[in-house]
């Protein structure tokens, strides 16, 4: 008897009365100006989002808002200000040291300002190792919950993704907030 | 006859001044966990969804588990069934050595500590290097972590100090939190590089997709797995659920109960491994299934690990982690400890006021503190009950049963001068320490009805 064999036989002598699954006829709540509030709730969560300005070009406004960043890593052709591009690195280790990620977001979450990256790069690491990290969304593409989120028709569409909500942080000592615990210290959504 | 939990605390709150900046730091979280969850108006809709959820996924268990099963094979991801924590410290073990590896990176998870894997893993000469700041924290100092979330919530700042100064070497004295977790972020950094296996726990496994959810503030998960090849996942049974619908309800009470926080930092969804890469996913049992079947108890089952329990338990905060005999302490701890071994952890349940606070939070509903009172009046039957106690608790029915006796006793003072003195202050009973019993009226209520004493007012004449 395989071990699966063996805790499906357990499952079955110990089930008794089954529950049916709940309706999920909720009605969560939701923003008037989506947009307002994402921004407030992104700083909020030790982030910041910024809507890029009709006539302004998003690589100077990157290099406005990171001036010290000296490796800019980027695969989206747009982003002429990128000093590498991490498709063409062998090894994920390489993207140590790297100041700054620009990756593409998907859709932003008001509720929580968390921003839905599907994996769209060699390497995931670009995401967590980057010093700062800005993602480019749509600022159309806001949601207003979780729910909403996750009932987008093509969500499914990953292999890996990830929802991020500003920067990396830690309380583990005495519950004092400290950003940049392991990955991005700084994070900017640019909303485009 | 104290329980080792009552033994524990007395020494824990010995030092007065350290146990209320314990149960400040953690009332702070639960007031978080408070502002949070009230700006979200359909609350209680969700904690209810969420508790119905569970309930329905563990009583079709078998379906769900086929079905992710079924979907994690398709999507590439290696799936190992282990019954108990033997099983899957030697299934981690095995794909370790099958890769030839050496160093390990895993993130925080409950269910390797259930298992007792690192110390397992490191006997057989694996590196094992957690990497959540907390647990990190509590691993150089040799020493479990004292809550599910908040690993060295019982540390102070100079001491972790202290422990980096001998293993990171810091600058002497500095005790800032910000210095202190930049000094790990550096060290962790060249561990991430250079692990060979990484190991992640699941918060959420999701049949119809069968992907699986990973939630960390710090990033630590996802920076373990971005590098080596193999990433193990260990997930207990109880975690999985239906599917994404399901996740969101879930999604939106974890951070929210856990630590006041509308989401974590990173919410990972892992479904398919990259290219050249594998990943292992280990369905845990060890014991599990036997709690279905225990109709008192199989609300335990909808855990999802936030800790709020801890954070509002007035025991948990005032006696620390450590007072427990389990390795998960607080509410949920006590009723887990009793479902794995009452024999062994039946001092905990000593460790609750029933103030119910607990059941009022838990974000899925588990009846905590209901379970609690249920495993004191089963006590007897494992012949665990306090023999003083019971004792008393019988002398007091007998006088309590009989008004005659009762009201004799109380005449005769002899109820309120002695037994009361026998009764608490026999220094077998914890309620008698530091407590005096209020003075007591010279004459009863009956006794003063009866002569007349008392005279009817109406209520509404002082007003």
């Amino acid at each position: 008897m395989t071990s699966k064999d063996l805790i499906f036989s357990k499952i079955k002598g110990h089930t008794h009365h089954q529950y049916g699954k709940p309706q999920m006829n909720l009605m969560p709540m939701s923003f008037n100006d989506k947009m307002k509030s994402f921004i407030e709730i992104s700083q909020a969560v030790g982030g910041a989002a910024i809507v890029l300005e009709k006539d302004k070009d998003i690589n100077e406004l990157i290099k406005e808002l990171y001036p010290e960043a000296k490796t800019i890593a980027s695969n989206i052709p747009l982003i002429t200000c990128r000093t590498m591009n991490p498709d063409e690195l062998e090894d994920a280790a390489a993207l140590n040291g790297t100041d700054l990620g620009v990756v593409q977001g998907i859709f932003g979450v008001v509720e929580n300002g968390a921003v839905w990256i599907r994996q769209s790069v060699k390497h995931k690491a670009i995401y967590f190792i980057s010093e700062a990290l800005v993602i480019l969304l749509d600022k159309t593409h806001l949601v207003n919950t979780m729910h909403e989120a996750y009932a987008q028709p093509d969500f499914n569409d990953y292999d890996f993704g990830c929802f991020i909500a500003g920067p990396s942080k830690t309380a583990d000592i005495e519950q004092a907030l400290v950003i940049g615990a392991h990955g991005a210290k700084k994070v900017t959504v640019i909303l485009t | 006859m104290s329980t080792k939990h009552a033994k524990a605390a007395a020494a824990f709150i010995a030092d007065g001044e350290r146990t209320h900046w314990h149960d400040q730091a953690l009332f702070f979280v639960r007031e978080k966990r408070d502002r949070l969850s009230k700006g979200v108006p359909e609350w209680e809709e969700l904690r209810d969804m969420a508790s119905r959820i569970k309930l329905h996924t563990i009583t079709h268990w078998i379906h769900y588990l086929e079905e992710f099963e079924k979907n994690a094979l398709a999507n590439g991801i290696h799936v190992h069934w282990a019954k108990d924590a033997d099983e899957h410290n030697q299934i981690v073990l095995q794909i370790i050595r099958k890769h030839n590896g050496k160093r390990l990176v895993k993130s925080k998870s409950m269910l390797t500590e259930e298992c007792e894997m690192a110390p397992f893993l490191e006997e057989q000469g694996i590196n094992v290097v957690e990497t959540d700041l907390g647990e990190r924290i509590m691993q150089l100092m040799h020493t479990p972590p004292s809550h599910i979330v908040l690993p060295a919530i019982h540390v102070k700042r100079e001491e972790v100090g202290k422990v980096f100064e001998k293993y990171l070497h810091t600058e002497k004295d500095n005790s800032d939190p910000t210095y202190l977790t930049h000094a790990a972020r550096k060290d962790l950094r060249q561990k991430f590089l250079n692990a060979d296996i990484a190991m992640t726990g699941v918060n959420f496994g999701i049949a119809s997709t069968g992907a699986f959810v990973v939630c960390t503030n710090e990033g630590n998960a996802d920076m373990g797995t971005s590098f080596p090849k193999v990433h193990i996942a260990s997930m207990g049974m109880e975690k999985l659920i239906p599917d994404d619908e399901s996740l969101a309800v879930f999604t939106r009470l974890l951070a929210r109960s856990a630590t006041g926080q509308p989401s974590t930092t990173y919410t990972s969804h892992y479904k398919k491994p990259a290219e050249g890469k594998e990943i292992h996913l280990i369905i845990v049992d060890n014991g599990r299934s036997d709690i279905l079947g225990n109709e008192e108890h199989i609300h335990s089952l909808q855990c999802i690990r936030c800790g709020a329990c801890m954070n509002t338990c007035p025991v948990y905060r005032r006696s620390g982690g450590y007072s427990y005999t389990y390795f998960i302490p607080g509410p949920i701890g006590i009723n887990l400890g009793m479902l794995k071994s009452p024999q062994k952890y039946y001092d905990n349940v000593s460790a609750c006021s029933l103030c119910y606070s607990c059941s009022d939070i838990c974000p899925v509903k588990i009846d905590l503190a209901e379970q609690i009172y249920r495993w004191r009046q089963n006590l007897a039957p494992f012949k665990l009950a306090d023999p003083t106690k019971k004792f008393i608790v019988k002398r007091m029915k007998w006088v309590m049963n009989s008004p005659g006796l009762f009201y004799t006793a109380i005449k005769a003072g002899k109820l309120l001068k002695y037994m009361p003195r026998f009764m608490i202050y026999n220094g077998l009973n914890a309620w008698g320490k530091g407590r005096e019993l209020p003075d007591f009226a010279p004459e009863s209520f009956n006794a003063m009805w009866k002569k007349g004493k008392i005279e009817k007012t109406d209520k509404h004449e002082k007003s």
